[in-house]
């Protein structure tokens, strides 16, 4: 019963509102660019147009293009359903996989999309999965880095163990710890979603695009699946972001379906203060040129790295 | 208390990275800026505390000389002195950034590794905040080893003074008054004799590339 | 009395920036030079007959004790005749164009500020005081190094004080870990205090006190000169001009020796054996010496090779002090002495044959001693006692520090010191006979001394390497071996 809830509870949440967070942040940069912009839940209406539209299918291209996008979706679902959004759903219920096997899905995605790039035979899909093999060969080592960090302090590699530990209200991670990993994270974020600095979503530039540039051949349904899944890939990590780092489950001490709400409630208004720093970064940074990346990157694993060595600084203790 | 401590001694390690990841002058200036606005911090915390418990004044003022010269004077110096020379960005390097930064990683843990084999300076086990503030020395030494052009390498000085600087801060409390007037002092009087003659080396040689410093060999 | 050797530079320097006349500079100078030089006879008089001279002035930081006389004679003594030999160089500038009175007044201003900081690093007992004096030794010379402006001396200066100034924040975590070890032991006063830290060596935390001492060896052995922090001292003691020269070869390399020797002290009181310090400190000696004899047989510019020889000299104290016995560091601090004063010497007349033959290649100097009769034979014979020639007191030394490794029954090292030795007299053999034994070119200039009061500074100098090398006075005896006792502990 617990894991029915626990999965309704998932789906509706991150597969339900992964477009919204598309919606907020591109409204928060068209009002800061003093445009009324898009309407918050455009992306539905996109979707929705996307899934009658007709598909048109390169000759060229073999089972690999059309299996790509049903991939990408059920491996961006799959780690989904792995970071829980509320620790209010009573224990012992622990979810078979880690968050080595959400890397590793997400890894698999990522790859056919890659694959799906190359498979059209055009340049401008080649060009892109080169460059999401160098971004995306560079930023893994930080999130390795940083969540081992955090599976090392709490003891163990379960998300659902993890979160549940860091939102009990006695435990804390120490705040450099947090600092740190907060801020690999946001880069990690900003790498793995396809955000300026690293690579502009709203970009029409062939030469530019780095995300865009796998999915250009696709149409219809299709590409709806593979927007799609990028938006609720972006949910994931935020969600690892806010619930790892703002624990603020702990204060809520009642149990019941009101605890539930008030979780989801404070998790909703994380997502957004989220949603509000992403937006900012994008607003006032420039993309990168591709051979700065790396820079980027190697920052992004020094914040992890040396929230790794504080860690040990301080001793190696479970917290 | 010491958490405050940690968590800052932390960020000033960052800002040292940070450092080390940029290529623009601009940049330097102002990332050496939020650091020593956070050793300022520092220092600031601790006065407050010595304040409080022991009526000690010196620690205050050490916290406001750092906000009058490090933050707002030498910053503001190095931009008068680099504006009349037309260079903004580094383009040259002899390792190229990425791996600068895991230099300056790797040696975090070299510092790590050597304060603990020399057993502890403090009881319990190692101070994480004197690595990381050692390693902010360590650091800038690198910085101003790997850049040709002279701001770099003063800034890496600068780095290198606030490391101590920041070391002197959490170990010992401070040291004591007349001695850190005296390093004030000295650290100003070297960084504008440094300006100095970076002026005169752009008007001989053309240039601020230290490369072309490299007649006198043998 | 005391307080002369301290108030009396700074008094000098601002006399000199209000003064337009140049003779009144030179005056100015030689007097004051010399009361300080006069100064220094009661000092040492107390000194040898108390032991040390402490003064309450400024809360007790003033303190002068027999290894710090030592080293400020050596400091009053060389500038006073670098002040006699600046009048004779600058006078001849001024006759060939280079400087005016603006320069002059600039030269004298900094030559005070820098003797001043010198001094003021050697006489008073608080650690910290005398790191921000020997850094402020840096800054007061940087401009003297690039005193001549031209691109090879501003290079110099530029590699002086970056160089220097990363050594020297280095030593400042050296005090750092040094307060940090008498911390819990002594009171807030006297953590950096040195006769506190010798009196209770024994109490401080060890693993500070060496993090310490390697902080420092490198901090201060960077501002001495030894390999491989030596890089800046070749372009900086052969661009400056040579009264500078003399003084930051003759006497600012041994203040930053002084400290040196004295956070070995105290780590060996510490540790209770010389065995660490001495491992680094040999290691650090042998390489300056090795660097030394590389680049002495291969150089072209003799102010050049007068730096190396500086290097490797530093190089043999090192050794000396880092072998830690009571004969092999009498003979270091012997042969601090006996460096400063052959090495200024060497200096002031280089000086004068570079103002003679406008060039610093060796090869394009020759027939100096029909030139420069007194200058020439002066150099002929300092550079052959800067190689170690009996009877020159600089073989006296490098002999009883070479007799106290072979009695440790260190056949090894003495053996290699002995090879080095060799090599660096090759060396300077080479140049020697470069620079005497070739007929003049054609273009010759003019017969004939043209810095009287510099050629009898160096002749007096001459005189006194000469004498300390066949009979070393009673007193100068009895002051190293108190100095001697004050390091090794009686």
């Amino acid at each position: 019963m617990n894991y029915l809830i626990y999965i309704v509870l998932q789906i509706i949440v991150i597969i339900v509102f992964a477009p919204l967070i598309n919606g907020v942040i591109r409204k928060i940069k068209a009002l800061s660019q003093k445009r009324k912009g898009a309407p918050v839940f455009q992306m539905y209406f996109d979707l929705h147009k996307l899934f009658r539209k007709t598909t048109v299918v390169s000759e060229t291209s073999s089972w690999i293009f059309k299996a790509a996008p049903l991939v990408f979706f059920s491996t961006a679902v799959t780690a989904a359903l792995l970071v829980p959004v509320s620790t209010i759903i009573p224990q012992p219920l622990t979810l078979p996989g880690d968050f080595i096997v959400m890397v590793s899905v997400l890894a698999l995605g990522r790859f056919f999309m890659m694959l799906a790039g190359l498979d059209t035979g055009s340049t401008f899909g080649g060009m892109g999965s080169s460059r999401e093999a160098l971004i995306s060969s560079l930023i893994e080592p930080s999130i390795m880095v940083s969540l081992f960090t955090i599976a090392l302090i709490t003891g163990s590699t379960s998300l659902s163990k993890i979160l549940f530990v860091v939102n009990n209200s006695e435990t804390r991670l120490p705040l450099q710890v947090s600092i740190l990993v907060f801020l690999a994270l946001l880069l990690i974020i900003i790498a793995e979603t396809a955000r300026i600095p690293v690579d502009d979503p709203s970009t029409h530039l062939e030469l530019t695009m780095v995300h865009e540039a796998m999915i250009l051949e696709y149409s219809g349904r299709h590409l709806a699946l593979m927007e799609y899944g990028a938006a609720v890939k972006q949910l994931t990590f935020i969600t690892l972001l806010v619930n790892i780092l703002l624990p603020l489950d702990g204060m809520i001490s009642r149990a019941g379906i009101a605890a539930i709400l008030l979780s989801l409630l404070f998790y909703a208004a994380k997502v957004l203060i989220a949603a509000v720093l992403i937006a900012l970064i994008e607003i006032n940074s420039v993309k990168l040129k591709l051979f700065s990346i790396p820079n980027l990157a190697a920052l992004a694993f020094i914040l992890s790295f040396v929230a790794f060595l504080q860690y040990f600084v301080l001793g190696g203790n479970h917290v | 208390m010491s958490d405050i401590f940690d968590t800052l001694s932390v960020l000033i390690l960052m800002t040292a990275f940070v450092l080390m990841a940029n290529k623009k002058v601009k940049a330097y200036i102002k990332t050496f800026r939020v650091q020593s606005a956070l050793i300022a911090l520092s220092a600031g915390i601790l006065g407050v505390g010595a304040i409080v418990d022991e009526g000690r004044y010196d620690l205050m003022v050490v916290c406001v000389l750092i906000v009058i010269l490090k933050v707002i004077y030498i910053p503001g110096l190095l931009h008068k002195t680099y504006a009349g020379i037309e260079y903004r960005t580094e383009k040259d390097f002899i390792l190229n950034i990425p791996i600068l930064v895991l230099m300056s990683c790797s040696l975090v843990v070299f510092t790590y590794f050597s304060l603990s084999a020399s057993g502890s300076i403090n009881e319990g086990g190692i101070d994480p905040q004197l690595v990381n503030t050692i390693s902010v020395t360590m650091i800038g030494l690198l910085f101003m080893i790997t850049r040709k052009k002279a701001i770099g390498q003063i800034i890496g000085f600068l780095e290198v003074e606030n490391g101590i600087f920041i070391t002197a801060m959490f170990s010992t409390q401070g040291m004591p008054f007349i001695v850190d007037m005296g390093i004030f002092i000295d650290m100003l009087t070297a960084v504008m004799i440094m300006g100095v003659l970076v002026f005169k080396i752009n008007i001989t040689f053309e240039s601020i590339n230290t490369d072309r410093l490299n007649k006198l060999k043998g | 009395m005391s307080f002369l050797i301290l108030a009396v530079p700074v008094v000098a320097a601002l006399l000199m920036i209000t003064t337009r006349i140049i003779g009144r500079m030179h005056s100015i100078s030689i007097t004051a030079s010399g009361t300080m030089l006069v100064s220094a006879i009661p000092i040492t008089r107390d000194i040898l007959a108390f032991g040390k001279i402490e003064s309450s002035f400024m809360g007790g930081i003033l303190y002068l004790d027999a290894l710090s006389v030592i080293v400020l004679d050596i400091v009053l003594l060389i500038g006073f005749l670098a002040c006699i030999y600046s009048v004779g160089y600058l006078n001849r500038e001024i006759i060939l164009g280079a400087f005016d009175f603006k320069r002059v007044r600039f030269y004298y201003a900094l030559m005070f500020s820098f003797m001043f900081t010198m001094l003021l690093a050697l006489s008073v007992k608080n650690v910290g005081i005398m790191w921000i004096a020997i850094e402020a030794t840096t800054l007061a010379s940087a401009f003297l190094v690039g005193f001549n402006n031209d691109r090879y001396a501003l290079e110099a200066a530029w590699k002086y004080i970056i160089i220097c100034s990363v050594g020297i924040a280095l030593a400042m975590l050296g005090v750092i870990f040094l307060n940090l070890s008498a911390m819990a032991t002594l009171s807030s006063s006297a953590q950096l205090d040195w006769t506190a830290l010798m009196d209770n060596a024994g109490s401080l935390k060890t693993s500070s006190v060496r993090l310490a001492f390697i902080f420092i060896l490198v901090g201060f052995g960077t501002k001495a000169g030894l390999a491989p922090m030596h890089t800046w001292l070749p372009d900086a003691h052969s661009q400056a001009p040579a009264p500078i020269s003399a003084l930051l070869s003759g006497v600012l390399l041994n203040s930053a020796m002084y400290g040196i020797i004295r956070i070995t002290a105290v780590t060996n009181r510490n540790m209770g054996s010389s065995e660490f310090t001495g491992n680094l400190l040999v290691l650090l000696g042998m390489l300056s010496i090795l660097t030394a004899s590389v680049f002495i047989l291969t150089q072209k510019d003799y102010k050049r090779l007068l730096a190396y020889s500086s290097i490797e000299h530093m190089g043999i104290i090192a050794v000396a002090i880092g072998f830690f016995t009571p004969a092999s560091i009498f003979g270091g601090l012997f042969h601090m002495i006996n460096h400063s004063l052959t090495k200024s010497m060497l200096f002031f007349c280089s000086g004068t044959i570079l103002q003679k033959y406008g060039t610093k290649q060796i090869t394009k100097i020759k027939g100096a001693i029909k030139l420069l009769p007194y200058t020439g034979t002066a150099f002929l014979l300092g550079l052959f006692a800067i190689a170690g020639t009996p009877p020159f007191s600089i073989f006296s030394s490098e002999f009883s520090i070479m007799s106290a490794i072979f009695n440790e029954g260190d056949y090894i090292i003495g053996s290699v010191l002995i090879l080095l030795l060799a090599f660096v007299f090759a060396g300077i053999a080479i140049a020697l006979f470069r620079i005497f034994y070739g007929t003049s070119g054609t273009e010759t200039p003019r017969p004939g001394e043209i810095n009287m009061p510099g050629t009898i500074a160096a002749l007096i100098l001459l005189l006194m390497i000469g004498t300390m090398g066949l009979l070393m006075p009673g007193q100068l005896e009895e002051l190293i071996s108190n100095a001697q006792n004050i390091i090794y502990g009686s």
